[in-house]
């Protein structure tokens, strides 16, 4: 086990490094960020000064041997737009989408679980057929219909919930919903099927001809194997939500990492960019690697 | 890093037991921008979303220019004269501190400008504003300054209208927390929350109603408009025509912003005069009134707005008339122009809103009377190769939709860059307009605005320099219990000293 | 994907299309759900031809014209858009770019995907880490990012668009097979079908590919959304599809701004997308149970006995 996690944790080293390297340069073939960042009307004396300061005018290697050698003291770098330390700027906004990521997932996790496995058992039956339906609709409406109408009829309509913003617990209710519609329909889906599997397999049957309790079985037996991939799905969704919830972040004001995300990118603030990458994919890497040692906690079977 | 995130995360969980906000001070206001302040630099108030919080409130600037009368009013200089051409002296107001406590006075003016055109910071206001040539500020006394400018500058203390005095002090680069002589000062700013300012005991001036104001950020206008509506906001300077829904609340404004579609005027087939008009008179303009553009939209015969000086009220739109259209582009053709050429309409994601719908509508209008175009929609920063010179050599015939914001008054922000041989965003190639341009420039008072008034005329009747569409407005809405009405230099500023409170 | 996992039970000798569609008859909503999809195919295929023309032709004045209004032509069933076309019209003529991209996309993605997957799963060793570090790599990379970069680099088109959505969607599929096997593996049957000496590819593609194949399906299946909408923010960066041309995803972020004064612009090609999903999903449980022979007699109990 120590052995398999120094490997991996060399292995995500060196894959971090290639992944800055691959986004530090291929972003900056994207254009100029003095035409971005300066208004349309600046004068190239404007634009030259503009990269003088931010020192975008030097060859590429210079600035990525500057950039390595700023990293090694854990410097990465100011943002251009905001003028702070980019990393300041990131894990700000990484702290708000962590714990949006962590609450959200967990209610997907516990409903998707629950509801996806007692659809499985009675496949065709009405209670099947009805989270079946309700939770794809879930998942194939767009996200900004679900965050305007909640808020229209939550916020302004019955006056139940702010509308958006943070500050109290009830500011979280509308976005944490939003957010978790898509994820629970996946999910379930992914529940329901992979225990669809596992209950008429050989040996769950043998369980329900010796008059093994209907619960039980399900929880014990099925979802015990059915659970690879339904894991699996749970780490994508999270390294979604991870990689920016964007539209409810717009539109519930939330200050996560997503929005500054599409903003740097959109206007080449390469440090912020680098800096968000490297916190989210640290934080993948790592939520893949437990993944991986829940797999081989789930199925003995399975080794590393 | 974990220190950090530990530290958010547990500030975060005291939010969260925290109580709910709904509850309002009696003097306070809430104000929900379009998008956070990414900077808050003094010197990049000329960006609207930074001036709205800063300009008038946090920093002041020698004299404030006055859209409804067009005049010149002054403000931290009590007064100013020309002493000889290019060089003015202000006299400055004295008694007047920064919230910082130190005093202001003429090293200060001095400082703020030499920092607004530094090459150490890249302040907007210094390119902006102070491009193009000399300008320099010599501290006479301590209430004194003479500021000097080659080529001479006739239109000085409007420019200062634009220059935002910051201490002495301020280092050469972006500053976190403004200082500034107003009448407010930022006391919290909360990065992705909100920004709050508060009332100043010591402010010079007249002390404003609104004792505290907090900026909170929503990128979504059905938000915004919501917030205001619900209470949790008290302005919306900024929401969508779709969402000014409640005719007590909801006010329109005219914004300063012009929309046109620039012509290249070296490249056939719009080289040819005739084409250009036939391209103006496909145009229903009328049409798009109270459909996609607002019912307040005015039809633009010009670049800038009607309340700058020089603007010709004589010149009249384009009618629309599709049949002359058809004739022109015939007799064109005839004379061996290629009109049947692609035209490439190239337009900017998010110019304004519904611009893609706008600009759909507009090359249907174009295609109906013959012309062959095609629509492309571009992200910010392959638009900008299109729309700033140096131009591709073999670029092809396009036209360049683009939008124009000049709220200060005189056309020289806008006609040179605009319409000059060598102008950063023109399409046009008369030496013979550069002249007039030129002369306008240089002069003072009437024989100013009779100058540029022959210069707009030129370029709209015998250049037919582009097709001009609209001048835009905005919509702002207003909490009930607030005395405030939007204005055109809402655009750019939001001055808490002209709210009150019914 | 169908012919990938062989019908079982070798005494079935009745024509293979009316078994099919015995099956189909028995599951009312599968069948009402590949009648939907037939409808959308025939659309994608013929609507540009016949229909180009009114889609685009615009009135002004007629602009948000509200649904079911019964004294206009049948174009404007659901209303008009923002610059007065009709909407059902262009959710017909928009069908064909979007089913190229969203399929296009969703195929490539779990192809390349899941193909790595199995063999990351299988394999094991070095070749397994260099696969799965990639995909990490892949997931930690912003969509966006890589569209920007594929704008400048590469000229915008519907293939461009396919290959940034196709490429995003990779992991998933890439690590949901690879679970998959890893559990697979142990099982008997493979492990059987290993000391008997068979092959690699026949292990994999034979004993390991079938049971995988369903979860992979249900992803693809709901996929379909995610890449219909996201397409649309892509055209954003002016990458691809852009206002002339539609796309349901198109439609709906075109919609947005007037969701609360004119709900319906956005809400029918919403509702197209919603459908398409569903539709599809709701067949490939079908198909999943149909090509199960432990679990077809789902299907066939209550029907005439085919044995």
């Amino acid at each position: 086990m120590k052995k398999f996690i120094g490997k991996r944790a060399v292995a995500s080293a060196i894959s971090l490094v290639g992944l800055v390297i691959m986004v530090f340069f291929l972003s900056r073939l994207t254009g100029d960020p003095a035409d971005l960042y300066l208004p349309v009307d600046a004068s190239h004396q404007a634009r030259e000064q503009f990269r003088e300061i931010n020192g975008l005018n030097d060859p590429l290697m210079v600035q990525f041997g500057r950039y390595v050698a700023d990293l090694a003291v854990l410097d990465f770098g100011n943002s251009i737009r905001q003028s702070r330390p980019a990393i300041d700027v990131v894990l700000a906004g990484f702290a708000w989408t962590l714990w949006l990521a962590c609450v959200t997932m967990l209610l997907v996790t516990f409903a998707a679980i629950v509801i996806g496995s007692l659809a499985a058992f009675r496949v065709g039956g009405v209670f099947d057929r009805i989270a079946t339906f309700f939770s794809l609709i879930g998942a194939s409406a767009p996200d900004f219909w679900l965050a305007i109408v909640a808020i229209v009829v939550f916020a302004v309509n019955l006056r139940w919930l702010p509308t958006s913003g943070t500050g109290t617990i009830w500011h979280w209710v509308l976005p944490v919903s939003v957010l978790f519609v898509r994820p629970f329909g996946l999910i379930l889906q992914v529940v329901r099927g992979s225990m669809i599997g596992v209950l008429s397999s050989a040996y769950v049957k043998t369980a329900r001809a010796k008059g093994v309790r209907n619960r039980p079985i399900i929880f014990v037996h099925g979802l015990r194997n059915g659970m690879l991939p339904v894991i699996t799905v749970i780490g994508d969704q999270a390294a979604g939500i991870l990689n920016g919830a964007v539209v409810v972040e717009t539109i519930f004001g939330f200050p996560g990492i997503g929005k500054l995300m599409i903003d740097s990118i959109l206007q080449r603030d390469f440090n912020v960019v680098l800096a968000a990458i490297m916190v989210s994919a640290l934080a993948i890497f790592l939520m893949n690697l437990l993944i991986d040692l829940a797999y081989a906690l789930l199925d003995p079977r399975i080794r590393y | 890093m974990t220190y950090r995130l530990t530290c958010a995360s547990s500030l975060l969980l005291g939010a969260l037991l925290g109580s709910a906000a709904f509850a309002q001070d009696d003097k306070a206001v809430t104000i929900v921008l379009s998008e956070e302040l990414e900077l808050i630099d003094p010197c990049m108030a000329s960006q609207s979303n930074i001036g709205r919080v800063l300009l008038q409130n946090i920093s002041e600037t020698l004299a404030v220019f006055e859209p409804s009368t067009a005049k010149l009013l002054p403000k931290l200089a009590e007064s100013w004269e020309e002493t000889e051409a290019g060089a003015w002296r202000f006299k400055l107001r004295s008694g007047v501190n920064f919230s910082d406590g130190t005093a202001f006075g003429a090293a200060d003016v001095v400082h703020s400008l030499e920092r607004a055109i530094s090459d150490q910071i890249s302040c907007e206001i210094g390119g902006k504003y102070f491009g193009g040539f000399e300008i320099q500020a010599v501290a006479v006394d301590d209430t004194t300054v003479d500021i000097t400018s080659d080529p001479a500058q006739p239109i000085l203390p409007l420019l200062m209208s634009s220059l935002t005095i910051v201490p002495e002090e301020t280092p050469l680069e972006y500053v976190q927390t403004p200082v500034g002589t107003g009448p407010y000062e930022m006391t919290e700013r909360n990065m992705g929350t909100n920004i709050v300012l508060e009332k100043r005991d010591d402010y010079w001036g007249e002390a404003p109603e609104v004792a505290k104001a907090t900026y909170i950020f929503r990128s979504d206008s059905s938000v915004r408009a919501a917030m205001v509506e619900v209470g949790e906001a008290d302005i919306a300077p900024v929401i969508s025509e779709l969402d000014a829904t409640n005719q007590d609340t909801d006010f329109a404004y005219p914004n300063s912003e012009t929309t046109y579609m620039r012509l290249d005027h070296a490249t056939a087939p719009t080289d040819d005069r005739r084409v250009r008009e036939a391209l103006n008179l496909a145009v229903d303009r009328e049409a798009f009134i109270g459909t996609l553009m607002a019912q307040e939209a005015v039809l633009a015969t010009a670049v800038v707005p009607p309340s700058t000086a020089g603007y010709n009220p004589d010149l009249k739109p384009y009618a629309f008339d599709p049949d002359r259209a058809r004739e022109l582009l015939a007799e064109a053709k005839a004379d061996g122009v290629p009109v049947d050429d692609e035209i490439r309409i190239i337009g900017r994601i998010g110019l304004f809103p519904n611009d893609a719908e706008v600009l759909e509508a507009l090359m249907a209008m174009f295609k109906d009377v013959g012309f062959n175009v095609t629509l492309e929609m571009l992200e910010v920063g392959e638009y900008n190769t299109y729309y700033n010179r140096p131009f591709a050599e073999d670029r092809g015939p396009q036209m360049v939709s683009a939008q124009h914001d000049n709220a200060k008054g005189d056309p020289v922000f806008s006609m040179y860059f605009k319409y000059g041989s060598e102008g950063q965003q023109s399409g046009l190639v008369y030496p013979e307009l550069d002249e007039m341009i030129a002369k306008a420039t240089a002069a003072t008072g009437d024989e100013r605005a009779a100058l540029w008034s022959e210069v707009m005329t030129s370029i709209h009747e015998e250049h037919i320099g582009d097709v001009l569409l609209f001048h835009m407005v905005g919509f702002s809405r207003v909490s009930p219990r607030l005395d405030f009405k939007p204005t055109i230099a809402t655009n750019s500023e939001l001055q808490l000293s002209q709210i009150g409170f019914k | 994907m169908t012919q990938s996992s062989p019908l079982t039970g070798p005494a079935r000798r009745k024509s293979g299309l009316a078994t099919v569609l015995g099956l189909l008859w028995r599951d009312k909503f599968a069948f009402c759900a590949a009648l939907f999809l037939l409808v959308v195919i025939g659309c994608a295929l013929i609507g540009p031809l016949l229909l180009e023309d009114a889609a685009t032709r615009q009135n002004l004045r007629g602009r948000n014209a509200p649904p079911f209004d019964m004294t206009r032509d049948w174009a404007f069933f659901f209303g008009a858009d923002a610059l007065g076309r009709p909407l059902l019209v262009r959710i017909i003529v928009a069908a064909q770019n979007t089913m190229l991209i969203a399929a296009g996309a969703v195929f490539f993605s779990a192809l390349i995907g899941s193909s790595l997957g199995l063999a990351a799963g299988w394999l094991r060793g070095r070749m397994s880490q260099v696969i799965l570090r990639l995909g990490d790599v892949i997931m930690s990379f912003p969509s966006l990012l890589l569209a920007v970069i594929v704008l400048y680099m590469l000229d915008p088109s519907v293939f461009n668009i396919i290959i940034v959505l196709a490429i995003t969607r990779i992991p998933v599929y890439l690590r949901t097979a690879r679970a998959e096997v890893l559990e697979v593996r142990e099982r008997m049957f493979v492990q059987a079908a290993k000391v008997m000496g068979a092959s690699d590819l026949r292990i994999v593609f034979r004993h390991i590919l079938p049971v995988v194949l369903p979860t992979l399906l249900t992803i693809a299946t709901l996929d379909f959304a995610f890449v219909m909408l996201a397409e649309s923010s892509l055209s954003f960066l002016g990458i691809g599809i852009q206002p002339p041309e539609i796309t349901w995803g198109l439609m709906v972020s075109q919609g947005r701004p007037y969701l609360t004064n004119a709900w319906w612009l956005s809400f029918w090609p919403g509702l197209a997308i919603i459908l398409t999903t569903l539709s599809l999903n709701l067949l490939s449980n079908w198909m999943r149970i149909a090509l199960d022979p432990v679990q077809r007699w789902r299907l066939e109990m209550g029907g005439r006995k085919n044995d």
